[in-house]
């Protein structure tokens, strides 16, 4: 039982980072109809970029600041020199140029800060555990949970209420309608990747903290798929609903299943159900049911 | 009708001729050429280095045959290749290794064109196993789908369950003179030459010509518009499975060929990032054509290889160059996906048929 609860705690603190991530998914999928999968690489280049300031001397927050600064530009650059020219294109064309830009970011990935794990010197957060009642989590887990936590609060209320979010949400949902009221779709998109970049780099630079940071941390960002699929490609409530219980399922197999399939049940597990799961309900819990006619 | 030239414009007057192969004497008299090219010429001019250079191209297009099968013409977009690749070289090594052959069949050099049989069967179910959603789902749905195919098939099943079968740990090694056929051995890159370039032309022509069958027309009617191929009375599950099956059948035969040049197999021969560069050789070499998947594969590879040869003088300034030349591989490949897709979404493939197209109407070309 009480391997039980830590698995769940853990795997709802992981999922927290999980979902933080897929929000950045779900926003370029909802704004701009492109499906993303560099969010993988977007992860890695936000967590080393603040990585890089934080071994500098640069306290915590300011080079997780700075990080976001970063990710902000890279993600307006990356709109506008790849994707800006791909509007109206196929599905499948955009797909792919995202793939290319995956290989992309992870080769100068690679080339710049090399292949071996780095980890936050000196440890960011303290590394005792803190105990509520018989449950034990390391600080790590739940510092990251609470950043990811407030910026997802940050990020929904965003949307809700400031003048960009709303055009946003506009765009979103009619973009024939938006642009008639004046909204620029171009800049809709820029600021769609560029919030994507943050939440990604934030959500990388969280998981560096809990172990260590290589390029499995990119594999960690493609599991932002099963997320959303999950939750439904287009719904944002469904992104967080959908990495918590990634995150959950990926502790708990981790914890039960692999005496009877030893090796990386962990790492599979998600894609595994991901891959039934569409049989079943391939919207989603939440996502629109596309009616298609001839 | 055997004219030497085709006319400006298209005067065909039955649909034989309209699906002749070799429609003018010119054709077939380059295709004789070419045979002779293949099979005597570069043999003949190449060093070791070119030869292995070729049989690379040869196995990327026999398994980016498939991709272009699925992705081409079935509109069925998948990530996970290299899996049933995989799956292919795994099931040939097994047999080869393992299975007990009565002592006639390995005298005869059977075993392994057997194998390699066995092989693509398997890895042709394998595919459908992880082809099933696409009766269902489509479009980004099957991309997760047969994503999960490679992560499964490679990263799990084979790494930690069929590595461990006969105790011999990660790689499964291939002692030299184990790979036979028929009287030869296998045992230098000449003969892997001569067996990949004739089971590529096999291939080659055994897709062409299902394309231009009842299954081909299916199958280019699901990928233009899948309900409107239904309401035509095409099973399209029948038909998506088939394409799943007869991509991974050649994928199976591209793996299972792969093995012969191999001193060991191991899973990271099939990483994700070939998948992807399998599906990067067909979108530049141009969808929905066989002759890009060619046009691609010699693409990609030489193209890779002129870079690497460009990367070895600076290596003497820059000695982290030559340490970091997967990393800048792996960019140039994803920026070469990303430039095709953005100024040559038509691949290679259309500007062939342009400059084909420019000397056949020449000099009246408007």
């Amino acid at each position: 039982m009480e391997l039980f609860l830590m698995t769940l705690t853990t795997g709802v603190m992981v999922g927290g980072i999980y979902a933080l991530i897929a929000l950045g998914w779900v926003l370029i999928y909802k704004c701009s109809g492109v499906l993303n999968l560099a969010m993988g690489e977007l992860t890695l280049i936000g967590a080393y970029v603040s990585l890089s300031f934080y071994t500098m001397g640069v306290p915590f927050l300011l080079s997780l600041l700075l990080s976001l600064v970063i990710g902000f530009i890279l993600g307006i650059l990356t709109e506008r020199i790849f994707l800006d020219k791909l509007i109206g294109e196929p599905v499948l064309a955009v797909i792919m140029v995202t793939v290319g830009l995956s290989f992309f970011f992870k080769g100068i990935v690679e080339l710049i800060w090399s292949t071996d794990t780095r980890v936050f010197d000196p440890p960011v957060f303290p590394l005792e555990p803190i105990r509520f009642g018989p449950i034990v989590v390391g600080q790590v887990y739940l510092w990251s949970f609470i950043a990811a936590m407030v910026l997802l609060v940050v990020f929904v209320s965003f949307f809700k209420y400031t003048r960009w979010g709303l055009a946003m949400q506009a765009t979103a949902d009619d973009e024939m309608a938006a642009l008639s009221i004046g909204i620029s779709a171009r800049f809709v998109y820029a600021a769609a990747w560029a919030i994507a970049f943050m939440a990604a780099g934030v959500g990388g630079t969280l998981l560096g903290n809990i172990n260590g940071l290589n390029i499995s941390v990119g594999y960690m960002g493609l599991l932002v798929l099963p997320a959303v699929v999950l939750g439904g490609l287009n719904s944002i409530p469904g992104a967080i609903v959908g990495g918590i219980a990634i995150g959950v399922m990926q502790n708990l197999c981790g914890a039960y299943l692999d005496q009877y399939f030893p090796g990386g049940v962990k790492e599979i597990a998600p894609f595994a159900f991901m891959a039934i799961f569409l049989l079943f309900k391939p919207y989603g819990l939440w996502g629109w049911e596309r009616i298609e006619r001839v | 009708m055997s004219t030497t030239y085709l006319p400006c414009g298209v005067y065909h007057e039955n649909y034989q001729q309209d699906h002749a192969w070799w429609q003018t004497r010119f054709i077939k008299s380059k295709m004789v050429l070419l045979f002779f090219f293949l099979f005597f010429i570069i043999p003949w001019v190449s060093d070791a280095y070119w030869l292995s250079i070729c049989n690379l191209i040869g196995y990327t297009v026999l398994g980016a045959l498939g991709v272009q099968l699925l992705i081409g013409f079935c509109g069925q977009v998948t990530l996970g290749h290299a899996a049933f690749l995989a799956v292919g070289a795994y099931v040939s090594t097994l047999l080869v290794l393992e299975f007990p052959w009565p002592p006639f069949l390995v005298n005869w050099g059977l075993a392994y064109p057997i194998s390699i049989l066995i092989a693509a069967l398997a890895s042709g179910v394998w595919c459908v196993l992880f082809g099933l959603p696409s009766a269902r789902v489509k479009g980004f749905y099957l991309i997760l789908t047969t994503m999960a195919a490679q992560f499964i098939t490679v990263d799990f099943v084979i790494t930690q369950y069929v590595s461990q079968i006969g105790g011999r740990g990660q790689a499964f090694s291939l002692p030299p003179g184990t790979i036979k056929l028929g009287p030869w051995t296998i045992d230098s890159d000449i003969r892997v030459y001569y067996m990949i370039i004739i089971l590529v032309i096999v291939c080659v022509i055994g897709v062409v010509n299902l394309l231009r069958s009842r299954v081909g027309r299916a199958w280019v009617a699901i990928r233009d518009n899948d309900i409107s191929a239904e309401v035509m009375g095409i099973d399209i599950v029948k038909y998506k499975l088939l394409a799943f099956f007869v991509a991974g059948f050649i994928g199976g035969i591209a793996g299972a060929v792969w093995i012969s040049s191999l001193a060991a197999i191991s899973p990271e021969h099939f990483p994700w990032f070939w998948s992807l560069w399998l599906v990067g050789v067909v979108l530049i070499g141009g969808a929905g054509s066989v002759h890009g998947t060619i046009f691609g594969s010699i693409f990609m590879v030489v193209v890779m290889e002129l870079l690497q040869m460009a990367v070895i003088p600076l290596a003497d300034t820059y000695p982290k160059l030559l340490v970091d030349f997967l990393f800048i591989k792996e960019s140039a490949f994803g920026l070469a996906i990303c430039l095709f897709l953005i100024f040559e979404p038509n691949g290679l493939a259309y500007r062939w048929w342009q400059a084909k197209n420019y000397f056949n109407l020449w000099p009246f070309s408007y």
